[in-house]
């Protein structure tokens, strides 16, 4: 008797979650929970539309619920994809995984950090970074630092192919070609750069003095000179006739053929409004505003100040899928 | 009396069934389709995996790992069950309940403790300088560090399995070789071969258990095999990949599954848990406190410790109440699911238990090495075969509902209902249901009327086995939990990217409070239950 009802209760529990479904909405989130949630939670507050997120690991990195949507392609759940880096967005268009939505809130943010038709619309930005142990001899200026005989078994970096340092690599043989690009890599071999398990990783063996130094991404960089840690920031290649920094926003999808697809747009609304790239600055992740005259921290350049990379995202999300198999070699998997 | 004969035999068919299509079949769809690449059947995933050196050095490490971690708790474990089962040793049930701690526990948890104490910026690091921070760190994000967490937490497997084979070994034996001899003489050439089966059964399982631990070493970044499953099939949604790195490990857990079947066949062994504690004690004598100290001295080191550091990092009101405010929903959603999931194990566990120890069906014996397979089969594999069978839109309703996950825990936790339940059964004379059955009652009123009252306390102890575990999973849970509709574990493993450290150590301390509180809860009110009124 007693069990059936606990089988009463479960049937209850199961129903009870199909039922709140009404006035929901599906994320996907490859940006860190702990920053993410609390702006799924204002909006939530905001609009009472419930949100159901899956959010990535550690181990999955940013590639984690991407791959789920490409698996799910036939059998959509998500309404939305709130991506950590738009190369992987423009993975999706390419795929026929996402459809068109130019939010309203999103005109004030540049051109090159949308993408023309609408698949994906960029807000909050990372850039990548290096970050120096205080005590280092030797200073990069550039990502070609890395290559530098001198720098020999000094230097680390994330695993490309997982989170930003994909899209750095796909940037990269963007922007120096297959030949320039390829013999970089064979370069990091040779002068035994140390793989991480993430840009986290990275920026915690430079501050401990492991590494000299790593390329990162700015919050990782942000997060440990709030915490006292011995490094420096520098932005790489901004001289003249240099590449400039990547800068890597976070793009908000709308998946194609989602359960709520009007509670998606509401929610892509309001990720790529002026308040939410506001609180995505002032948080810990410390993400730079796409928006002019948004504020940014101190630790920040606003994006103004900064020589960027010109890039084609779209262009590099074609080239990561290209380049995918043979990182995958070269890291061994 | 045919209908009833007939009704039998669907009901047990039927649980026959249940698991070899909820467990099974999407284990073999999914080795099907690991040989099909762009539509054509192909080998390329095997030869890709077989082919990298990286797939050799992960079996390396795993296999390292799980030997390790069998010496380390199968030495440790089996001298304190002795010790606990056999001797007089002050405290020994309270100190047996501490070492089992960890079982309770993901033993990721016990990894971010010893974190806290050993990790660059951990206890030992400020207690002593950043100097000897950063030699433990490196000590402990490394084999040794992952042995030392997985021994810790699979030492109560082979702990109360040594007990439990101990306490059924028939005191007569013991008291007439005493006669003739001493007993370290009596325990080498009586007690301990009677219950060599015992104590190969629980080495088998904890080397296949750590072969399949995902948590703990993802969390000290040791590259084992479900690690590397779970990234191919998380990170990259490589299923055929993922499969063909698996195929090693499934070889490994086949001859795991076949080398306990044989220790256990033609073994008649009847627990005696039920019953009073009637072994007879060696005197530890003068050395009473020196092996008394030395235990707990151990039970500090192996259980205090890693619990000590969660504390210390995580118990302040702040990450308390932070830890509440992001994971407390998913706290419910686990005791949700963990009591539905520990229920239906416990019905399907009744039926399975009672196929193998009554041979009811001709395939008793591959239902019962079926269980076994798929209990220690890693999480991700278990996880991809019910993806690639149920994500479709005709099965949607399954695939985007919590049913998915329960189906999971299902799949991977049938063994501990059906096996449970198998030692009740195996205390319960035959006779009983004879003498029912020639006065008439059917096959059902015998089960309802004398079987499952007579099984509570087995069913309970089912019950609650099946719950900790679903409850402690966390690979699952993390491929299968719907959107927004994830458990503690997995909560606790996505806030982990970035998250502070008091929150990822106060996370831990609800994840234990989780497992603690329901099972006290449970205990009283069992107590209370089956005191005469």
């Amino acid at each position: 008797m007693r069990k059936l009802i606990w089988l009463g209760f479960a049937a209850l529990a199961l129903l009870g979650c199909r039922a709140s479904r009404q006035n929901t909405v599906t994320a996907y989130v490859s940006e860190d929970q702990v920053f993410s949630e609390p702006i799924l939670k204002d909006f939530e507050r905001e609009t009472g539309i419930r949100v159901n997120a899956v959010f990535d690991t550690e181990e999955a990195k940013s590639t984690g619920v991407m791959n789920r949507l490409l698996a799910e392609k036939g059998n959509s759940q998500a309404d939305v994809y709130w991506a950590n880096e738009p190369v992987r967005a423009d993975v999706l268009r390419q795929q026929g995984i996402s459809t068109p939505f130019q939010p309203s809130n999103a005109k004030e943010i540049p051109a090159q950090f949308k993408d023309p038709e609408g698949y994906w619309t960029g807000f909050s930005a990372r850039a990548r970074l290096i970050v120096v142990n205080k005590n280092a001899k030797l200073k990069p200026v550039s990502i070609l630092s890395y290559v530098d005989p001198k720098m020999k078994g000094r230097t680390v970096t994330a695993n490309p192919l997982f989170g930003t340092t994909t899209a750095q690599m796909a940037a990269l043989f963007a922007l120096w070609g297959d030949e320039k690009a390829n013999r970089f890599l064979d370069g990091l071999k040779a002068n035994q750069v140390k793989l991480s398990t993430g840009n986290g990783e990275s920026a915690d063996f430079v501050a401990s003095g492991e590494f000299d130094f790593a390329l990162v991404d700015s919050d990782d960089a942000v997060s440990r000179v709030r915490q006292g840690k011995p490094i420096e920031i520098v932005y790489p290649d901004q001289s003249d006739g240099e590449a400039g920094v990547l800068i890597l926003p976070n793009a908000a999808v709308l998946i194609r053929n989602g359960p709520n697809p009007e509670n998606g747009k509401k929610l892509i609304e309001y990720l790529v409004s002026k308040e939410t790239e506001r609180k995505l600055a002032f948080a810990d992740c410390a993400q730079i505003p796409l928006y002019p005259g948004v504020e940014t921290p101190k630790e920040i350049k606003p994006i103004e100040q900064i020589r960027t990379m010109k890039v084609n995202y779209a262009e590099l999300g074609a080239k990561l899928q290209v380049i995918e198999p043979m990182l995958k070699k070269w890291a061994g998997y | 009396m045919g209908w009833l004969l007939n009704a039998k035999r669907a009901t047990l068919i039927a649980a026959a069934l249940v698991l070899t299509f909820v467990g099974l079949l999407p284990v073999f769809l999914m080795i099907v389709e690991s040989f099909i690449v762009d539509g054509g059947i192909s080998l390329t995933n095997y030869i890709d995996v077989f082919g990298n050196t990286r797939t050799w050095a992960l079996f390396r490490n795993s296999l390292a790992l799980a030997a390790l971690t069998t010496v380390v708790s199968g030495t440790i474990g089996v001298a304190l069950g002795i010790l606990v089962a056999k001797t007089d040793l002050a405290l020994r049930n309270t100190l047996a309940i501490v070492f089992s701690l960890p079982l309770l526990l993901p033993p990721y948890v016990l990894a971010i403790g010893w974190f806290e104490v050993l990790g660059r910026g951990g206890l030992l690091a400020r207690l002593f300088g950043v100097g000897w921070g950063e030699v433990t760190s490196r000590w402990l994000f490394g084999l040794p560090g992952a042995v030392l967490v997985l021994a810790s937490a699979f030492l109560p497997v082979v702990l109360l399995l040594t007990i439990t084979y101990l306490r059924g070994v028939d005191p007569a034996l013991e008291e007439a070789a005493r006669l003739a001899s001493p007993w370290p003489s009596i325990l080498q050439r009586i007690t301990l071969p009677l219950i060599r089966p015992g104590i190969l059964l629980s080495l088998v399982l904890v080397f296949l258990l750590s072969m399949g631990e995902f948590g703990a070493p993802a969390f000290l970044r040791l590259g084992v095999f479900p690690v590397a499953s779970f990234t191919q099939s998380s990170a990259f949604y490589n299923f055929g990949a993922a499969t063909a790195a698996a195929a090693p490990f499934i070889g490994i857990v086949i001859s795991g599954v076949l080398i306990s079947g044989r220790l256990l066949r033609n073994k008649a062994y009847s627990f005696r848990w039920a019953g009073r504690d009637h072994a007879i004690r060696i005197p530890l004598g003068r050395r009473s406190p020196f092996v008394l100290f030395a235990v707990m001295t151990l039970a500090v080191l192996l259980v205090g410790v890693p619990l000590s550091g969660v504390l210390w990092r995580g118990a302040s009101t702040a990450a308390l109440t932070d830890a509440i405010q992001r994971a407390g929903d998913s706290a419910v959603r686990s005791f949700v699911y963990a009591t539905i999931a520990a229920s239906v194990l416990c019905i399907l566990g009744f039926f399975l238990a009672y196929i193998v120890h009554r041979r009811a069906l001709l395939a008793w014996w591959w239902l019962d090495g079926l269980t076994l397979f798929l209990f220690t089969l890693p999480g991700a594999i278990i996880g991809i075969g019910l993806i690639t069978l149920w994500n479709r839109p005709s099965t949607n309703w399954i695939y985007s509902s919590p049913a998915l996950l329960i189906l999971g825990f299902v799949t991977q936790y049938a063994a501990l209902g059906t096996h449970m339940i198998l030692a009740g059964f195996s205390q319960l004379p035959l006779s009983l249901e004879e003498a029912a059955e020639i006065a008439g009652a059917g096959w059902f009123r015998r089960v309802f009327v004398i079987l499952v009252p007579l099984l509570r306390p087995a069913t309970l102890a089912a019950w609650a086995a099946a719950f900790i575990f679903c409850l402690r999973d966390l690979s699952l849970p993390l491929l299968l939990a719907p959107p927004g509709g994830d458990t503690l574990t997995a909560r606790t493993m996505t806030l982990m990217a970035n998250g502070s450290p008091e929150l990822v150590a106060a996370l831990s301390l609800l994840s234990i409070a989780l497992v603690v509180a329901p099972l006290a809860v449970l205990a009283v009110g069992w107590h209370a239950w089956s005191k005469p009124a």
